[in-house]
């Protein structure tokens, strides 16, 4: 509400110039400390010695095969987290039934429990000690320590973000269109695939492009369930850990910096996504 | 309080919401702005409250220019169209609101805000509902407390914006009357925005009638009546 | 007549959403979480109770929720601070202020992690300038404080920043027109009409900080009694092949957990009563 020429007169509802610029000075200064400053900490300790020998730290066996494990690791557990997100989404907002919102509560429940007591679950759930863990051992086939302990750790502290980004659309949407196609003769595959699915499609990135930032970068859950065994079952939060502790700065933070990118690119395109599509994402996340 | 508005024009950046408009309000006048949808009636009720300022022209308030004063200065009772409840206080405690926010020095003891919220109650014909949220209020019960809020703080007059737009047709001609006797109780020069012409010929003494930002006519409304004085009052009178 | 637990839908795909949703939520979170609370309830409350009540796990147990609390706090303030600025004020640079928020979300906890003992270690960036005043961040419980600032920070701005843009004007304007202060409407209005979410900003910053691990054990120090934080110490009995103690701590972390789950829903639900919106 700007009126051209009308410096003399303060709106009722603005605070003075004064408390307004100590306000934003404030903002400024305590992200540039809390944010933008580790930030750009990564950067320096990486280039530290040079970009050259960030380069190389990168080309290691050690950080190869961490890279290699963490993607393989995020192409099977998104996916498998997008299509629950998908299913609980459609059996929650398309039908009615008792106990609606304690199930909403269990899908939370992930957020608020520590991915440390996370990665202890799946221990005491699948490990060699317990009654499941011992006999898939003994058939050969280990979970914890092993790959599929790494990605049932990562499912579990990434299960709620697709479901919580798609319901808050899907309820806003209603069922009136899907209603619309079956009346029309659409068998129910086609009413997803032609009328839902477009409908959700920029909520659903959202929620795969914050589920998969978290699944690369998840360490607390999969630090208890990997076992860190190098080449193995080391992803790449871990291998940080483990050079970092060896002194080996610059290899560590290099592939933090490759984390970070990621985490910048993934703001990016939320960003993106938020100025495009706001319309099409959830409430909470409009600003 | 007799109020005066001498060529007052207000641009939103290119935009004219008023060209230089004049008008004089007797005190103890209940006058009403009459007009169809964007012709500058909650522009110049703004104006007067001191929520908008001017881009020209002088404001003046028993002869004393009051153009420069803040909205606080102003002490003028304001209803919003929307009524602007504060939703996490009682309605005992909106109405105390002005009271409570007034400085130590002048500031009424406890009882005696009690006392006057107690009055400003039975006022509006609700003695019972001190306790309750604005979201447990019906629309006509908000209308009137929003009211009872704006007379809490002693104004020098009443600014109402679209007071009854949100209502149903008969809870509308109920509190038409209301006004008029709280108008009549009071003697407080009030200042009233409408699009319902029926309800500014019933209500006021003048109609202030206005049309892109213009005076079309100022009069009585039987005068307004007989004499339109542009072929667009006598069109809008008549639809 | 009771309810039925199924409403009919002329909707498709009940039986495969459901059953997608139900078993994969069990696999995935429910059993797990069961064998944890089995492994409990096997070892027992006497059992738990022994583990938990000796000094060292006590005061791991109290640093991380006193830190937690701390930093929760901090981030209250500076959150609905931040959330006015950015929805209120228009200036250069309030777009990458407002990405810069979620950073703490997108960037990995070891990330975080490494990068603040970089900056706050003694020789540091900003662990010099402090050491010059005699002031040790990194290692101590100063840089526990830090570290959990630094994840707790998103949540409070954006669980205030829609509220914020929901304040009608002319609420303030009635405020204003019945002679209170700017400072007034402020106390008395805005920041009473922020505070249901302000809370539930808060409360989740606080679930988060409690079970932080990843960011805050470069930069803790982890010396038992001073600087060790109850995650890490449920890490040390898994390495030692103490399940039953692990169990028993993990146990006493899900309790904390599921009481502050219960807190947000408190706080919502009264909001809701009382003023007709959370
Ligand atoms: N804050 C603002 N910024 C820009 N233009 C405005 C603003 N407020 C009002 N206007 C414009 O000024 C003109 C007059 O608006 P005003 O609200 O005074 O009309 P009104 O007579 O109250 O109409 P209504 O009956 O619809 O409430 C309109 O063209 C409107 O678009
Ligand atoms: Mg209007």
């Amino acid at each position: 509400m700007s009126d051209t020429g009308q410096i003399r007169f303060r709106a009722a509802t603005e605070e003075p110039p004064a408390t307004r610029w100590t306000l934003i000075g404030l903002a400024f200064a305590g992200l540039a400390i809390l944010v933008f400053a580790p930030l750009i900490a990564v950067f320096v300790e990486a280039l530290a010695e040079g970009a050259i020998e960030a380069v190389r730290s990168l080309a290691s066996p050690d950080a190869r095969d961490a890279i290699r494990l963490t993607l393989t690791i995020a192409a099977i557990s998104v996916p498998l987290n997008a299509l629950f997100g998908v299913a609980a989404a459609w059996f929650i907002t398309k039908f009615d039934f008792r106990g609606k919102a304690f199930l909403i509560t269990l899908i939370d429940l992930p957020f608020s429990v520590s991915p440390v007591v996370a990665g202890l679950c799946i221990v005491l759930m699948f490990g060699a000690n317990s009654a499941i863990g011992g006999w898939l051992v003994a058939q050969g086939y280990p979970i914890v320590f092993a790959m599929p302990g790494i990605i049932l750790a990562t499912m579990f502290v990434t299960f709620p973000f697709v479901a919580r980004e798609l319901i808050p659309v899907m309820i806003e949407q209603g069922r009136a269109e899907e209603e619309a196609a079956l009346t029309l003769g659409a068998s129910g595959w086609r009413v997803f695939w032609t009328v839902t699915l477009p409908n959700i499609r920029w909520a659903l990135l959202y929620g795969v492009l914050l589920c998969n930032a978290r699944a690369m970068g998840e360490f607390g859950a999969v630090a208890v369930v990997s076992g860190k065994i190098r080449g193995e079952t080391a992803t790449i939060p871990t291998t940080i850990e483990m050079l970092y502790q060896e002194y080996l700065s610059v290899a560590a933070f290099s592939l933090a910096a490759v984390l970070t990118l990621l985490a910048l690119l993934t703001l990016l395109l939320k960003t993106l996504l938020e100025l495009r599509h706001a319309d099409q994402l959830a409430a909470n996340h409009r600003h | 309080m007799h109020i005066e508005i001498d060529e007052i024009s207000k641009a939103f950046g290119t935009t004219a919401a008023l060209h230089p408009v004049s008008l004089s309000i007797p005190s103890g006048a209940l006058v009403a702005l009459l007009g169809p949808s964007g012709s500058g009636k909650t522009t110049l009720l703004r104006i007067l409250g001191g929520l908008e300022f001017p881009t020209s022209g002088r404001v003046l308030f028993d002869g004393q220019d009051a153009t420069g004063l803040t909205v606080q200065e102003r002490r003028a009772g304001f209803v919003f169209q929307s009524y602007a409840l504060f939703r996490h206080m009682t309605v005992f405690e909106n109405i105390a609101y002005g009271l409570n926010a007034r400085p130590r020095a002048t500031r009424p003891t406890k009882a005696e805000i009690a006392r006057r919220v107690t009055k400003l109650l039975e006022l509006i014909q609700l003695p019972d509902i001190g306790a309750r949220y604005p979201s447990q209020l019906s629309g006509g019960q908000r209308q009137r407390v929003a009211l009872a809020r704006a007379l809490a703080i002693e104004p020098r007059m009443l600014l109402l914006d679209e007071p009854f737009g949100a209502l149903d047709a008969k809870v509308r001609k109920e509190l038409r009357q209301g006004l008029r006797d709280i108008h009549d109780t009071t003697g407080l020069t009030t200042v009233f925005v409408t699009h319902d012409q029926e309800e500014a010929m019933e209500l006021a003494d003048l109609v202030v009638v206005m049309s892109m930002g213009r005076i079309e006519q100022i009069g009585k409304p039987a005068d307004i009546r007989a004499r339109p004085a542009t072929p667009f009052v006598k069109e809008f009178i008549t639809a | 007549m009771s309810k039925p637990l199924i409403h009919r839908s002329p909707m498709p795909g009940l039986g495969l959403s459901m059953g997608i949703t139900l078993t994969m939520l069990s696999l995935v979170v429910l059993l797990p979480i069961g064998a944890l609370l089995l492994k409990g309830a096997n070892y027992g409350l006497a059992g738990i109770w022994e583990t938990v009540n000796r000094e060292r796990v006590w005061s791991a147990l109290f640093l991380s929720f006193r830190l937690s609390l701390f930093a929760a706090l901090f981030n209250l303030i500076f959150g609905v601070m931040l959330a006015w600025v950015l929805v209120r004020y228009r200036f250069p640079g309030r777009r990458i202020l407002d990405a810069a928020v979620d950073l703490p979300f997108a960037l990995p906890t070891a990330v975080a992690g490494i990068s603040l003992t970089a900056l706050y270690a003694p020789n540091g960036a900003f662990g010099s300038l402090a050491a010059e005043i005699g002031w040790k961040i990194a290692y101590t419980q100063w840089g526990i404080f830090i570290a959990l600032v630094f994840v707790g920070l998103p949540f409070v701005t954006r669980t205030v920043q829609p509220v914020v843009e929901e304040i009608e004007r002319e609420v303030e304007e009635a405020s204003a027109t019945l002679g209170a202060s700017r400072m007034h409407t402020i106390r008395h209005v805005i920041l009473p009409m922020l505070m249901p979410a302000a809370l539930t900003g808060f409360a989740l910053a606080l679930a988060r900080a409690v079970g932080e691990y990843g960011s805050v054990i470069f930069i803790a120090g982890n010396i038992p009694l001073v600087t060790e934080i109850a995650p890490l110490l449920i890490i040390i009995q898994l390495e030692e092949f103490n399940y039953d103690a692990a169990a028993a701590i993990g146990i006493a972390m899900l309790l904390i957990s599921f009481a502050m789950l219960l807190v947000i829903n408190l706080i919502q639900v009264w909001s809701r009563r009382r003023i007709g919106y959370v």
